[in-house]
């Protein structure tokens, strides 16, 4: 049962991630909320993130420690921890530094939440992969 | 309501569900996917009707902009359930989690009944307030700890369902 309730919380973490994820990096390409500065959306979105994140990791380091090895190993799970670690960094040291920039937005920006989108999708696919065919 | 249940069960479809090596996982992909959608952007609206965030943006506006993912994403979360549901209708029926994912869906779905046949109303008065209403605070309170339950209790269905 404490497998099942740290899955549980695991999922209320990723769905307040991938929310502010899809929110963030709409905007960033423009196609959502788009007359709104790039920071109004992102910072908001960021603390969404954020507070998602410490769920999601709380709950999935609790939840590997009881399968460490087996998890490690696996494939699918690496690929999601790789993932993990490039939204993390691209959102957090590169994304963030562009909503905070003055000036016109660039094809930089759009590319980026272009880049962005693929990156977080990428992240809950491994997750549901990692559940459903482990 | 067990005989629906097991009707369900034996249709094609419900074979499929249960019986298809990757059916089943794919179908539940799709849930899963689709709460990023669906509550992972109404979660933003709700947090605007608690005057948490994007103050500046009007509510309304807000709502225009996120209605088409939400719309998208309920879609997807209503038609994969109810795949996935067909395929083990009678222990889903019986399970407790199912019980109270359902209760908190039908009090979901009064709750937004109730935000735009009543407290929307007035909202040419609030809209570009940075703190809406009681009442809209209230509905944005309600919708985001019911979809918390729906989604606590939908997880842990799967566990003690088999």
């Amino acid at each position: 049962m404490l497998t099942a309730s740290l899955s549980a919380i695991h999922l209320l973490g990723f769905t307040l991630v991938t929310g502010g994820a899809l929110l963030t990096n709409l905007r960033f390409v423009g196609v959502l909320l788009a007359k709104q500065p790039l920071n109004d959306v992102t910072r908001p979105a960021t603390r969404g993130i954020a507070v998602g994140l410490a769920i999601s990791v709380t709950t999935g380091a609790l939840l590997f420690s009881t399968r460490a090895i087996a998890a490690a190993e696996n494939r699918i799970f690496q690929v999601k921890m790789s993932l993990l670690v490039a939204a993390v960094i691209f959102h957090f040291a590169v994304q963030r530094r562009f909503a905070r920039a003055a000036g016109p937005e660039g094809v930089m920006v759009r590319a980026s939440g272009v880049l962005g989108l693929g990156v977080w999708l990428g992240l809950a696919l491994a997750g549901c992969a990692f559940i459903l065919l482990e | 309501m067990l005989e629906l249940c097991e009707w369900l069960e034996s249709t094609a479809v419900g074979v499929l569900v249960r019986e298809s090596a990757y059916g089943f996982p794919t179908v539940v992909a799709f849930h899963i996917m689709g709460l990023m959608l669906s509550v992972g952007m109404l979660i933003w609206f709700d947090l605007r009707l608690l005057g948490l965030v994007m103050t500046k943006t009007r509510v309304s506006d807000l709502y225009r902009r996120l209605a088409p993912y939400i719309v998208c994403g309920f879609v997807i979360m209503f038609s994969s359930g109810l795949i996935l549901f067909t395929g083990f209708a009678v222990a889903a029926y019986g399970n407790v989690y199912f019980r109270v994912k359902m209760a908190a869906m039908v009090i979901a779905g009064v709750n937004a009944l109730v935000f735009h046949f009543a407290t929307e109303r007035s909202i040419a008065s609030w809209d570009a307030l940075p703190g809406p209403p009681l009442p809209a605070r209230i509905a944005g309170l309600t919708s985001a700890v019911v979809w918390m339950v729906a989604i606590l209790s939908g997880r842990l269905m799967s566990y003690t369902m088999f």
